[in-house]
């Protein structure tokens, strides 16, 4: 058996791990944190996103909690004012915010690099002006309150349940999504104008076109995650969408690793469990956390928990497998231990 | 017209503020090639200091003197603890790390001295003139003319003396310099405190109309940023230019522009960042990087 062989079985039992432990959560936790891993999960949508743009393609963006926002907006506006069903709203969601992706998108072809980061950074900080300004359709500081769906007569369980199976069903079709984009051609592509545009280029890959498109996807994808989460929350205020959120998800995405689907959970669970166990102790505790974790991370593990934990179990495969044959590849093993991150790279 | 006059004396003094924490951009962008987000929290926890000096009864110019120097050494440590290690990573590395100051140094501030707004006093006297019906205060010609004094002091810095040589030296050539002694290391640390001096005194010199708050500076920042962008990344007058102009646009349009009055004054340095982006990338005083491939 060889060692890419033995990861592939690791990755596939960790994938079923996490959708086991996802399907268990309302056994296992009371209601009221059911109602949080539903947020976690609406969450882990958004930066799933923000990892496609920012891990696969190399984009820059500071600001997905504003695509979030329109997400949520657009739902809770349909929902109220047109009495949609709260299903249905949710590809107008991930609509709105695509489109305004891609509006952001093309220009943004311009800004690669630093400038795209400014650029961001603005439009994260402009969200809450913006929602107040848009009275008429957003009832500026009050809000919008929503009713939150009622679980059909057949289903056993509670609300906070069903609400949370709903959000399982919908990242569960964003990971398909972003899984099935990111082994094909277009996942290729998408990595080869990350890694050097030019070479891509030449190579006959349209620059422009696959950093659109990748623009687009994301912020169609945090519209998603924000839609539902208007759903979960069952109320959106400005409050709601501050500029902090960008940067939550900007932190949860570096913690689980930009360049991995399932870091995504990791990130989120991290942006929703941290701040409410260390507001208990100090206010400021979850923003010098934030902001140690993003240094440190850029400083020792640039691929987040994930890229470490695939790191370590390869090590420790490639000890494995290669002990038990003789003595003269185990020391030449040992020689190697300690630059265990030479080997990744 | 009157109104007009005056909100463009306003907008200059705005401006001037905008345009120093822009200089302070500008100085660390030449110097390591980073955009700094986290320029405007380090100066809000100068300001922070200041304030709690003179709290302790430590007179009020011998506080600003003590953080001035304070500031520097709090920038210098910044760069050779936290960004030295890291130092010619891809931009996208160095945006996280910054983005991650923002969060840190705001929970800091938030953590010492609280969420409570501040009074900070102001260090121009309260005086006024009036000429020609427009109000002109101490306190905004004392912030020109601060922002004056202190770009001459860096040109002079920067033309004059041998450090500012070796400055600029190392900025331009980080692997050629230390083949003629210039010690680049110590060039751009000392890039860096001067960059948290500059953004201490733009911070001082708006806390007293802002209130001292943990997120004092947030929106300064992007102000700072679209001076910055405006004048052009590699250029100390571009981002004076940049500052002012990005003041002045805010103030007249706050005023006169109905549909975005004082609620969405934000959006004009983003319109007109985003606007010299598309335009003109490099700036209005910037130059062109050439990319051999």
């Amino acid at each position: 058996m060889n060692e890419t062989k033995v990861e592939q079985m690791l990755r596939a039992a960790g994938a079923c791990v996490i959708a086991l432990g996802l399907l268990l959560v309302p056994v296992l936790f009371p209601s009221f944190l059911v109602y949080q891993f539903s947020l976690t999960l609406t969450y882990a949508i958004a930066i799933l996103g923000l990892n496609l743009l920012m891990g696969f393609n190399g984009q820059i963006s500071v600001a997905h909690g504003v695509f979030f926002a329109v997400g949520g907006y657009t739902t809770a506006i349909f929902m109220t004012r047109y009495g949609m069903n709260y299903l249905a709203t949710l590809p107008f969601a991930a609509a709105m915010s695509g489109l305004l992706g891609f509006v952001i998108g093309v220009p943004a072809l311009r800004w690669q690099g630093l400038p795209l980061a400014f650029i961001t950074f603005g439009l994260a900080v402009l969200v809450p002006p913006v929602a107040l300004k848009l009275e008429p359709i957003t009832k500026g500081a009050t809000g919008i309150s929503l009713t939150k769906p009622a679980p059909p007569a057949w289903l056993p369980g509670d609300q906070d349940t069903f609400i949370y199976f709903v959000c399982l069903a919908g990242i569960a079709v964003c990971v398909l999504l972003a899984w099935r984009l990111m082994r094909g051609d277009t996942g290729r592509s998408l990595r080869a104008a990350r890694d050097n545009g030019l070479i891509a280029e030449s190579l006959g890959i349209n620059l422009s076109k696959v950093r659109i498109m990748a623009f687009t996807t994301s912020a169609g994808f945090a519209g998603f995650g924000g839609g539902l989460f208007a759903i979960v929350n069952a109320y959106v205020s400005p409050e709601s969408f501050q500029m902090t959120k960008s940067f939550d998800f900007l932190v949860a995405s570096i913690v689980g690793g930009i360049t991995s689907i399932s870091g995504a959970f990791i990130g989120a669970l991290f942006i929703v469990f941290l701040p409410d166990w260390s507001a208990d102790m100090n206010i400021a505790l979850s923003g010098l956390i934030y902001g140690g974790v993003m240094v440190g991370m850029m400083l020792v593990a640039r691929d987040g928990v994930v890229g470490l934990l695939g790191t370590l179990t390869r090590a420790a495969i490639r000890r494995l497998l290669t002990a038990p044959r003789s003595g003269k590849s185990l020391s030449a093993q040992t020689d190697e231990q300690p630059d265990g991150r030479q080997y990744q790279t | 017209m009157q109104l007009f006059l005056q909100q463009i004396v306003e907008g200059l003094a705005s401006g001037a503020i905008y345009a120093s924490l822009a200089l302070a951009l500008v100085l660390i962008y030449r110097a390591t090639r980073i955009v700094n987000f986290a320029q405007g929290e380090m100066a809000t926890l100068s300001v922070y200091v200041t304030w709690q000096l003179n709290q302790w009864g430590v007179p009020f110019a011998l506080s600003l003197l003590i953080v001035a120097a304070l500031s520097f050494v709090f920038g210098a440590f910044t760069f050779r603890f936290m960004i030295r290690p890291v130092l010619g990573a891809s931009d996208h590395t160095m945006v996280v790390i910054c983005i991650g100051f923002f969060i840190g140094f705001e929970a800091i501030a938030l953590w010492v001295w609280g969420a409570d707004p501040r009074a900070f006093p102001r260090i121009f006297p309260d005086h006024v003139w009036i000429i020609g019906g427009v109000r002109l205060t101490a306190n905004n010609l004392g912030i020109l003319a601060t922002l004056c004094v202190m770009t001459l002091a860096l040109s002079a810095l920067f033309r004059f003396t041998r450090i500012g040589l070796a400055m600029r030296a190392s900025a331009a050539e980080r692997e050629k310099s230390p083949l003629v002694g210039i010690p680049v290391e110590t060039m751009l640390m000392f890039g860096w405190g001067l960059a948290a001096t500059v953004g201490f005194v733009a911070a001082a010199l708006i806390a007293p109309s802002l209130f001292l708050s943990p997120p004092m500076m947030v929106s300064v920042v992007i102000y700072a940023l679209a001076a910055a962008t405006l004048g052009g990344w590699d250029s100390p007058a571009g981002a004076i230019v940049g500052g002012l102009v990005v003041g002045v646009a805010e103030s007249l349009c706050a005023t006169f522009v109905g549909f975005i009055g004082n609620e969405l004054k934000v959006g004009v340095p983003f319109a007109l960042m985003a606007a010299i982006l598309l335009v003109r990338p490099q700036g209005l005083f910037g130059t062109t990087a050439v990319i051999r491939v």
